[in-house]
């Protein structure tokens, strides 16, 4: 192909989608709807993988104390929490701090529940020094006695992995599933768009033309759906990412504080899906158009 | 320039199409392929383009051996043939122009270049002043001229016209006849497939004779009209009217054609 005909191969490419515009519509909203879903797994998959880091990382743990414990033998017991050699800091956090957490949720109840009508118990904000000792150190302190329990933040690691595993699976088969009915969707559109061209492509055929400078415009075709498509889907994503943030921050405060800001991801986005749409496109497109040039599209028809 | 030697084809269902064929044709030549239906001649441009394969034989193309050519190779070939087909195979949408840049456009000629050569085709085949003018807008001769000029615009070397006047009037099939001897005449070869013996008749040339898949006559014959001579006594009765009019008189044709197509 010469340079200079490129601009006539994109141009015809542009007027297949004008001519097919409800076949292409059609391959859009397929291809929209695949990346939309694709990328939510992704998204999701990211953030959890991110919950998951900062949860490991994260050296603070809590340790409740029994209910019924004073303030005075709560301290003593901190002194106890802070002999085990892997304890770096230990911080005391009176239930009357605590139940100032929960002053917006609780509403008018709140001044019902203060002194001794606190529900809550005496609690220590335990830092480790080395999170390889982990379990061994939360059994050392719950092993002391008037330690009601101590938070294992495990559990929501092992919870968010699981989560996690469940998004790759499930992610997997629809992104599959998707992916092969897009394509499909692709591949007839650039079928329809050919078999409402095959008059001129056997004139094409019979004056000359080379299956690749046949097969550009159409590829082009199915690249500008595709691009398109990623660049709806990345907006759509953009669009709900804070939001959906936000709903589950309410759900779990964790959320609020270990995901991935969008300002650091919204390029990798529109980037990654503007790809994976042109490379959809392409790839459906030039399925189809070789099969047909391989068959039908052989002929001059007419003789 | 074509050179085919025992050349035989049988399809897949088993239709020997044609059986040991040897023909050539030299540069500059003007011929006509005849024949009735099943004869041959189909296969026989199937083969010249290499839409099909020899099954024996060999075939020489424009110096291209179609027994060897690579795929990829294939578009070249037929860049050195014109065609001209009996149904004009024009593009509804596209104007004149476009349907004659169209052949350039498929091969990546530059712009710059179609555009010289178009209105050259164009002047060739004298429709200046109907370029804009869509395929549905012309008659069927003007239509079968727009074919004629798509066909000349790649400069090829060997023109094919497949039944050119089997969908136009006699007025019309003298006029088209006439171009075919003048591009013939600036050294293009010309091959003509057409089952009117009349037409072969009247302007003569190089006959070639298929019949049951084989050749089974190779003669040159003399023209039975001096078509030249009733070109230029007709020229003062503006063009085409007077020209044909010679020619329906010496051929013995009559005006009966219903060309629906209206005129241009």
């Amino acid at each position: 192909m010469k340079f200079n005909s490129s601009g006539y191969l994109v141009k015809e490419g542009f007027k297949n989608i004008w001519n097919n515009r409800m076949m292409s519509f059609a391959s859009l909203i397929v291809l929209v709807s695949c990346l939309v879903i694709t990328g939510a797994a992704i998204l999701i998959s990211v953030n959890v993988t991110t919950l998951i880091s900062g949860i490991g990382d994260d050296n603070q743990i809590n340790v409740f104390l029994d209910y019924e414990m004073s303030d005075i033998d709560s301290i003593k017991l901190g002194a106890a929490i802070k002999k085990i050699n892997n304890v770096d800091e230990c911080t005391y956090y009176p239930k009357d701090e605590a139940i100032k957490e929960y002053k917006t949720r609780l509403g008018n109840l709140y001044d019902s529940l203060q002194g001794e009508k606190n529900p809550l118990g005496n609690a220590y904000k335990v830092c480790l020094k080395d999170l390889s000792d982990y379990k061994q150190t939360i059994q050392e302190i719950e092993a002391i006695e008037g330690v009601y329990t101590v938070s294992d933040r495990g559990d929501i690691a092992r919870t968010l992995t699981k989560l996690n595993y469940f998004v790759a699976i499930v992610g997997f088969w629809v992104v599959l599933i998707l992916g092969v009915v897009t394509l499909f969707i692709i591949s007839n559109t650039i079928k329809m768009t050919m078999y409402s061209r095959r008059f001129e492509i056997s004139i094409m055929k019979s004056v000359g033309a080379t299956n690749t400078f046949i097969r550009i415009p159409f590829i082009v075709e199915a690249m500008t759906i595709g691009l398109a498509a990623g660049f709806i889907a990345s907006a759509f994503l953009i669009a709900a990412y804070n939001p959906v943030i936000e709903t589950a921050g309410k759900m779990i405060t964790l959320i609020r504080t270990s995901t991935i800001p969008l300002s650091s991801i919204w390029l990798n986005i529109v980037l990654g899906f503007s790809g994976a749409g042109i490379l959809i496109g392409a790839s459906g497109g030039y399925i189809s158009i070789s099969k047909y040039l391989r068959r039908e599209g052989g002929e001059i028809i007419g003789w | 320039m074509i050179h085919m030697k025992n050349v035989s084809k049988v399809y897949p269902n088993g239709t020997e199409a044609l059986k040991n064929v040897s023909i050539d044709i030299d540069r500059g030549e003007f011929v006509f392929v005849v024949g009735s239906s099943g004869a041959g001649k189909s296969t026989f441009l199937k083969l010249l383009f290499h839409e099909e394969k020899a099954t024996f034989g060999k075939i020489m193309v424009n110096g291209y051996d179609l027994t060897k050519i690579k795929k990829r190779q294939v578009p070249y070939l037929r860049r050195t043939m014109g065609i001209v087909f009996q149904d004009f195979r024009l593009i509804e949408k596209m104007t004149v122009y476009d349907n004659i840049a169209f052949a350039m456009r498929a091969i990546g000629a530059p712009e710059r270049l179609v555009r010289k050569r178009v209105r050259y085709a164009i002047a060739a085949v004298g429709l200046e002043g109907k370029e804009k003018r869509r395929p549905g807008e012309l008659s069927g001769g003007e239509q079968q001229r727009v074919s004629l000029a798509r066909a000349l615009v790649n400069k090829p070397e060997i023109i094919i016209a497949d039944e050119p006047t089997g969908n136009i009037d006699p007025k019309m099939s003298f006029e088209l006849m006439q171009r075919l001897v003048e591009i013939n005449k600036r050294g293009t070869t010309v091959i003509i497939v057409t089952h009117e013996l009349e037409l072969v008749h009247s302007f003569g040339g190089r006959v070639i004779q298929l019949d049951n898949g084989g050749v089974v006559d190779d003669r040159v014959l003399p023209p039975t009209i001096d078509y030249e001579a009733a070109a230029e006594s007709s020229a003062s009765e503006s063009s085409a009217a007077g020209q044909t009019k010679e020619f329906e008189r010496l051929s013995g044709k009559t005006d009966t054609a219903d060309d629906n197509q209206k005129e241009g």
